[in-house]
């Protein structure tokens, strides 16, 4: 602990305060909120019960979470099939302007969320521009029934959560250290091998992050369900949205937002523990 | 020679998907088909009215100002912290590291009438400044992910190094480590930048009469039927932002050129 | 390197500084919290020039959502708000709505006499109508004859399976479950809302898309060809089509209204008394009718409109419709129920 000099015990001071004013105090004022029970009047009765987390524990909202869950799943990982061969080819280019690709990335994203939603939706409706151009080609006689299904959800996910995996991906693999790659292969291994064995495991942070920047997040883009999907299923971030406001259920709204949390924090344990045992394994 | 062609096919086609919407927005913003629904005439219509609608060029210049700040100032609290959190241990880091998730994880509504509720307690007007610490809070968990992916195997000894020669804390971090990362400072303020951008529901409990923000009208528009100036209003965000990203890219390459020959 | 950190920190301080800079104290000023677009920049800037006071528009996106934060800031902040019927007679009982004086909005003599007096706000102690309108069913006759569709029950008829749109809200969706067994739209008897549930989980497998915004679009790209669809949307998407007709069910439309409704905490509620009186000219509120294709509560405002739009059936309802029509109010703490079977019915089909 010899290091703790001025620069760092300010810079970790401002984010922690900041964190603690901003983030735990509002969570934990949630937190207590989950135990009391709904009002009439107001948002919630100062009363303790344990009813709101007891009643999430029902083959109704078991379903909700496992639909969301499934939902999530598969869109992070085609983000990460889509967004890891790109990342990788990007960063190991040798373009001239190869950061300046990296940012336009992103850049189609700084126009609103809602708009983009919107013009996907253009893409796959009836008389649409796939619609009509399979039809013209010859491949469909009747306009197939693209939007408002899973599949154009998922899409939907996909597209707008994709630059939060390329873009810490390439921050990851654009730093990994040519030698080794070249000293894997002067030892003869094949270039499937320094894939797998290599690179892979160097690049784990940043998929690690990726993952992470797409997964949660993926659980409460609530309009993009209720635009491509139609609204037709409940997903967990429509469930807290109405539970929050249509229901004017707080409590029931904020337990429903802990155990959400909780689960993930269970995974993300879970998935630590097991990433050190391999790694410990292979080391 | 084709594996490379084959590489350029992926990231073209790749680029192509991420750009689709653009190109749908930017048809539309120049069809006359009021809904969209079919292909009219050329028209600079929604341009002209976007011009004569005050509020929703007023909306987009507070989103970009706003944006810009939140994205600066996550970027520049996030980044400090990440270095000094990954090179020193100290009390509740772990905790720390837990609240972070904890924003990441909290839905949109739970932070943003969380945040209005303690805005209120402290008496916080609402307005930028209470949107700038909710969008500030929202984005800093992004900041500090893909600055940890990137120092993730950052060799400490070099650090020693700089230290022995006689370094300060501060040049350390400035010539030494800043620049190592900066293709993940760069992530953060861009992601930072996007999350302020698109954050409807967050910046809907937490302004105040007299700051509108882009994403929140465009919301908001959503029951009576998106206008179609907002497919121009998104057409020329984008064409600006095109601009501008691309010329201080050029800008920077030459500068940096020169300083190395 | 320095250099540029510099530029983008003073950018900061810069916008930080004109921004505070902006809010100017001494002009008289109204808070509008409204839905987006909802009233036309030119109308307030007519406004603003006519009684010099800025109109300061802030939005929301439902009703829910605008409840919520004027009840979080306890009726402060904003001076004039719009919520629909359903929620006038909730904001009341909250004691979020401050009492109408109609001394000061001589415009209320054009309003009429139909729409005013309804049961979630008898005798308009709190709230005026600003627009107004009817909920259908929408047909496209390309794809389906108008004139075997007569009522709600025909959304049932298995040969529309996956053409039926409705919209995204729950009270519209439950009405028709409930009124096509002979209750009422606003029930609040848990038996009867579960009857209802019974009936819509049979409908759930016609139902194509639960709309969450403008319906006229699904309809013209002829996703859906028949459903639940505001009247107003209907008349706009027959301009593109004519195709697509408007048909009133026997049991009776849907009424709603958008009202005005100044919160208790209104720091500027003389000049929000001045806005609404603004509002309420049979002129003025011809050009916000005219603009998204719901009703004028003037009568009289029709004779600014255009004649397709004057002379419509599907926005203004014939008197015989008229008392058929019954108007959305709140359903109390029922609304749990509605919520209960509202999560059932799209997650357990």
């Amino acid at each position: 602990m010899k290091e703790r000099n001025f620069f760092n015990v300010v810079t970790v001071a401002i984010i922690a305060l900041w964190l603690l004013i901003f983030a735990f105090i509002p969570n934990i004022m949630m937190f207590i909120i989950s135990f009391f029970e709904r009002s009439e009047t107001g948002f919630f009765d100062v009363a303790f019960t344990l009813d709101n987390y007891k009643s999430f524990f029902s083959s109704l909202y078991f379903q909700v979470l496992f639909n969301s869950f499934k939902m999530a799943t598969i869109t992070t990982a085609l983000v990460l099939l889509i967004g890891y061969p790109f990342a990788y080819i990007l960063a190991r280019s040798n373009f001239k302007y190869k950061s300046l690709l990296a940012i336009l990335v992103i850049i189609p994203y700084w126009t609103s969320a809602l708009i983009r939603t919107y013009a996907i939706k253009v893409l796959l409706t009836t008389n649409g521009i796939i619609n009509t151009t399979l039809e013209t080609v010859g491949i469909i006689d009747a306009p197939l029934n693209l939007l408002y299904t899973e599949g154009a959800v998922i899409l939907g996910l996909v597209y707008t959560l994709l630059p939060f995996m390329i873009l810490p991906l390439y921050a990851t693999i654009d730093k990994l250290d040519v030698r080794y790659l070249e000293a894997a292969g002067d030892l003869g291994a094949s270039r499937f091998k320094v894939f797998t064995y290599i690179i892979i495991p160097l690049t784990v942070p940043g998929i690690i992050a990726g993952c992470l920047l797409v997964f949660l997040p993926s659980l409460g883009l609530f309009y993009i369900p209720d635009i491509l999907g139609g609204a037709k299923n409940l997903l967990i971030g429509n469930l807290i949205k109405d539970q929050f406001l249509l229901a004017r259920n707080w409590p029931f709204g904020s337990a429903v937002s802990n155990l959400l949390m909780i689960i993930m924090a269970f995974m993300l344990f879970a998935y630590y523990k097991s990433a050190k045992k391999i790694n410990s394994k292979v080391l | 020679m084709s594996e490379k062609y084959l590489k350029n096919i992926y990231l073209w086609m790749v680029y192509l998907f991420l750009y689709i919407p653009l190109f749908i927005l930017i048809f539309l913003s120049f069809n006359s088909s009021r809904y969209g629904t079919s292909i009219g005439e050329f028209t600079l219509e929604w341009y002209v009215k976007l011009f004569d609608n005050k509020g929703l060029v007023e909306a987009s210049l507070n989103s970009f100002i706003l944006a810009i700040s939140v994205a600066t100032i996550a970027t520049v609290i996030g980044t400090l912290a990440s270095v000094s959190i990954f090179r020193f241990n100290f009390f509740g880091k772990n905790f720390l590291l837990t609240l972070i998730y904890v924003v990441l994880m909290s839905p949109d509504i739970v932070m943003g009438i969380s945040l209005l509720i303690l805005f209120l307690v402290i008496d916080l007007p609402l307005g930028f400044t209470t949107l700038l610490i909710t969008h500030v809070t929202f984005s800093l968990p992004f900041v500090v992910i893909a600055l940890f992916s990137r120092l993730a195997g950052f060799d400490k000894n070099i650090i020693e190094a700089a230290k022995d020669l006689g370094a300060d804390s501060l040049k350390t971090f400035w010539y030494i480590i800043l620049p190592s990362i900066l293709p993940a400072v760069v992530a953060g303020w861009l992601l930072s930048f996007t999350i302020s951008m698109d954050d409807s529901i967050g910046s809907f409990f937490t302004t105040g009469p007299g700051f509108e923000v882009l994403p929140l009208k465009i919301y908001s528009m959503v029951r009576l039927g998106v206008t179609p100036e907002v497919n121009a209003l998104s057409t020329i965000i984008f064409g600006l932002s095109f601009i501008l990203i691309v010329i201080s890219q050029i800008l920077l390459r030459d500068k940096t050129k020169t300083k190395f020959k | 390197m320095k250099k540029q950190y510099l530029l983008v920190l003073l950018l900061v301080a810069f916008s930080v500084l004109t921004i505070s800079g902006c809010k100017k104290k001494n002009k008289e000023v109204v808070n509008v919290f409204n839905w987006a677009e909802y009233i036309s920049e030119d109308i307030l800037e007519d406004f603003e020039k006519e009684t010099g006071i800025e109109v300061v528009y802030s939005t929301y996106d439902s009703n829910e959502s605008m409840y919520s934060k004027v009840k979080l800031l306890k009726g402060s902040g904003y001076d004039l708000i719009f919520p629909s019927t359903y929620y006038i007679a909730k904001m009341i009982k909250d004691g979020l709505l401050a009492p109408m004086d109609l001394s000061k909005l001589p415009n209320v003599k054009e309003i009429d006499k139909a729409l005013l007096n309804q049961s979630y706000d008898k005798g308009n102690k709190y709230s005026i109508p600003f627009m107004w309108g009817i909920t259908g069913i929408a047909v496209n006759s390309k794809f389906i004859n108008p004139d075997n569709v007569t009522s709600w029950k025909d959304l049932w008829d298995a040969e529309y399976k996956g053409k039926v749109i409705v919209q995204n809200d729950i009270r519209e969706v439950f009405h028709i479950g409930l009124t096509s067994l002979g209750y009422s739209g606003n029930s609040t008897n848990p038996k009867e809302i579960e009857e209802a549930y019974n009936e819509l989980v049979k409908l759930y497998p016609s139902i194509r898309l639960f709309n969450s915004d403008s319906p006229k679009v699904p309809l013209l790209n002829e996703e859906v060809y028949i459903g639940l669809v505001w009247g107003g949307e209907v008349f706009m998407a027959a301009k593109e089509n004519p195709d697509i007709k408007f048909i009133y069910p026997e049991e009776g439309a849907i009424g709603w209204g958008d009202c005005y409704a100044i919160p208790v905490g209104a720091e500027n509620s003389e000049n929000a008394y001045k806005l609404i009186n603004y509002l309420l000219r049979p002129d003025i509120s011809a050009r916000i009718s005219e603009e998204y294709g719901y009703a004028s509560p003037s009568p009289k405002s029709r004779e600014f409109l255009p004649k397709d739009i004057a002379e419509s059936a599907i926005l203004y309802p014939s008197q015989e419709e008229m008392n058929k029509i019954e108007f959305q109010n709140d359903v109390l703490e029922s609304i749990i129920v509605y919520e209960k079977y509202w999560e059932q019915l799209k997650t357990v089909n």
